[in-house]
């Protein structure tokens, strides 16, 4: 009567022996005379990171004979909860992708996880391939606060803020591609007059905010963004750069711009909106390029600088960084500087990234070559603003609910400054305690 | 009569009917989008039939985790955590149901704790435990915490069937001459067998579903389960929509077919009482 679960128990059983027979053989691999360079990324394959540093994997095989890299995918989420966990161990990889900024990188250098690689940094001269804004995600003082101080992390690539429209769009319209915040707020005046809600926006996730970030950087400069993200100076979020951010896209609501109900669209369905032709303008920034690239098929799209700024939202990308507990951190320079030459960064350039030192000159694509110039331009402005959500832990959900109440219209523009300034005090005052 | 209650029996149909429909439909969706290509996917929206059955997305996902390797680990850790929970908890049960050790309630409230604990609150304390005794990143450690988390709860379960197992029975074992183990093998196993196959497939099953712990303790890609794979895919600010239903659809397979194969032990298991 009970054969089948006789048998299927049988046959657990005979899982479970023959499992435990196969863990005491995983012991470890170093027995096989040569080094192994252990290494984990999160970037998709496909992704231009993904493509660069497969590249780079087998350069850095062909130029270290004997030496092996031992590649490991990660998530993103995987990382995040268990790094401070697996650094502390002796499990940690020889190297490893790690998110930029203070609550992370910044973090675990202030807890002496993470290698201090300033030395290499000027021998190999990785400090003069790197813009100064760009340089500010890689080093960290010693309370753990990015901007200055020793270096713990080097980029590969930048990211930024732009504007992706739509050309036949534009074209149907006679829209031309503005330079000026009038001549933006004119486009989409003429596109909600023929009835196209003109800005595609996620406002349930970090795209909503990262707009109301770009209005009031038109009315900020460097200072300001310095006061605001590495807390060295006064902030005032009834200023005049925050209040025009915060106005003008209440206003952009109200004039239809951006639609009531994008407060319960995710990232995901703003994207996918715009690549299938719904709206002609998308403000997000370059991690979307290359899917952008990949999947639309019924339209010529182009993309520009948020108009007349100086300053965008965007900053280096996520950091190489090296466990104290590495066992091959000269393997690991190595491997970094393969990284930083001009054949892997051209690769990730015309992969549809934003490389950190590539050579203009070998960037074919032409939209690629779009993307560059505009990085280009911003990066000599000095104009890497970074992000709003990152300057206290827990902001991005401040942030996220504050704004959704400007789309929703449940509260002014100075009581959601209120709400997104208490927060921020609060934390700006424990810094360094 | 008969005829009066006709409609209401195609009613309760039809309403089973929607009820089975609306139960359906999140796999439906996985499964066709697991069938779409990007492009597709992104001008068509989730929702729409697929084309044509594009299996690029699952290959290509099976690849680049090694899939067969994580359905491996997984039938590994869930299969020996199943037989050993099952074990542990049946001697746990035995001395505390039948043999009534002193304080058995007490001991019943401390399993229940253990049970209902929050795995986030264990982590780090196991992680240190882990780390001293060099198990961290090794499947031994998830099957040892995971034994010990389901025995709590199968304890509790298997001690209170078998404190209303017959008393007559086991005074008779006992006339004949058995010993305490003869007992436990002879007349409490074959009796309780339901249940224990009840508690063997449901600690499968809940193992295999695990996710958190062993996102913390198996860092090696060589050592992660299903789950842990599935994880991959979530990038920073992008998600691979159809390699996610992709996999999502590989990941609740397994899932699918070791329900199937032990669905008839389940009912059985549930509606068998503990005489008979």
């Amino acid at each position: 009567m009970f054969t089948a679960g006789r048998r299927a128990a049988a046959a657990l059983s005979a899982a479970l022996i023959a499992g435990t027979m196969a863990l005491t053989g995983c012991g470890g691999d170093d027995s096989s005379g040569g080094k192994t360079l252990t290494l984990w990324h999160y970037e998709g394959p496909d992704s231009a990171m993904g493509v660069a540093w497969s590249e780079a994997i087998k350069e850095f095989e062909a130029t270290h004979p004997g030496v092996k890299v031992k590649f490991e995918e990660k998530g993103f989420e995987q990382i995040q909860k268990t790094a401070p966990m697996v650094l502390n161990s002796r499990d940690a990889p020889d190297i490893l992708e790690y998110n930029k900024g203070n609550a992370t990188t910044g973090l675990l250098s202030k807890q002496g996880l993470l290698t201090d690689m300033s030395d290499e940094v000027a021998k190999r001269g990785w400090d003069k391939m790197l813009s100064p804004s760009l340089q500010t995600t890689a080093r960290y003082d010693q309370r753990g606060v990015m901007g200055s101080g020793n270096w713990y992390g080097i980029p590969n690539y930048a990211e930024f803020v732009m504007v992706y429209y739509n050309k036949d769009l534009f074209a149907k319209h006679g829209v031309k591609v503005p330079t000026t915040l009038d001549e933006f707020t004119a486009a989409m005046e003429t596109f909600v007059k023929a009835g196209v809600t003109p800005l595609a926006v996620g406002g349930k996730e970090y795209p909503a905010q990262q707009i109301l970030y770009q209005l009031a950087l038109s009315k900020a400069d460097r200072g300001w963004v310095n006061a605001f993200q590495m807390y060295d100076g006064k902030v005032d979020f009834h200023d005049e750069a925050w209040t025009h951010g915060a106005t003008t896209f209440a206003d952009w609501v109200k004039r239809g711009y951006i639609a009531k109900n994008s407060a319960g669209i995710d990232a995901e369905s703003m994207g996918t909106s715009f690549i299938s032709g719904k709206f002609p303008i998308m403000v997000s920034g370059s991690w979307w390029y290359g899917r952008v690239a990949a999947e639309v098929k019924n339209f010529e799209w182009g993309t520009f600088l948020w108009p007349g700024n100086t300053m965008s939202a965007g900053s280096s990308g996520n950091l190489w960084v090296i466990p104290e507990n590495s066992e091959n951190k000269d393997l690991a320079y190595d491997f970094i500087d393969i990284t930083m030459q001009k054949k892997i960064q051209n690769k990730l350039g015309n992969s549809g990234g934003v490389p950190v030192a590539a050579d203009p000159a070998a960037i074919t694509d032409p939209k690629s070559k779009e993307l560059i110039e505009n990085f280009t331009t911003l990066s000599g402005n000095d104009g890497l603003a970074f992000y709003p959500d990152w300057p206290a832990p827990g902001y991005y959900d401040v942030l996220v609910s504050g704004v959704q109440k400007l789309i929703n219209g449940t509260a002014s523009s100075d009581q959601v400054l209120d709400e997104i300034a208490k927060p921020y005090q609060e934390h700006a005052g424990t810094i360094g305690e | 009569m008969a005829r009066r209650r006709e409609p209401a029996k195609y009613l309760v149909l039809l309403a089973l009917v929607v009820l089975a429909l609306m139960m359906l439909f999140p796999f439906v969706v996985v499964a066709f989008n697991a069938l779409k290509s990007p492009s597709e996917y992104a001008s068509n929206g989730p929702l729409a039939l697929p084309e044509g059955v594009y299996l690029q997305g699952i290959i290509d996902f099976w690849n680049r985790v090694d899939f067969g390797q994580k359905l491996l680990n997984s039938i590994v850790i869930s299969g020996s955590v199943a037989v050993l929970a099952v074990l542990v908890s049946l001697f746990n049960a035995y001395a505390l149901g039948i043999g009534r050790v002193r304080g058995r309630l007490w001991v019943l409230v401390l399993f229940l704790l253990a049970f209902t604990l929050p795995q986030e609150a264990l982590v780090y304390p196991l992680y240190y435990l882990s780390k001293q005794v060099g198990l961290y990143d090794t499947r031994l450690a998830v099957i040892i915490i995971f034994t010990v988390i389901q025995t709590a709860f199968g304890t509790y379960l298997l001690s209170s069937v078998l404190s209303s197992f017959p008393p007559e029975i086991l005074e008779a074992a006992r006339m004949d001459g058995a010993s305490r183990w003869q007992v436990l093998w002879r007349v409490v196993v074959p009796l309780s067998r339901p249940t224990l196959a009840v508690l063997l497939v449901f600690f499968f099953i809940w193992t295999w579903n695990e996710f958190f712990l062993p996102l913390v303790f198996l860092i090696s890609n060589d050592n992660q389960t299903v789950p842990v794979a599935l994880g991959v895919l979530q990038g920073q600010r992008l998600m691979d929509a159809t390699m996610s239903n992709a996999s999502a659809l590989l990941g609740i397979i397994p899932a699918i077919v070791f329900f199937l194969i032990f669905q008839r032990t389940l009912t059985r298991g549930i509606t068998v009482g503990a005489t008979k």
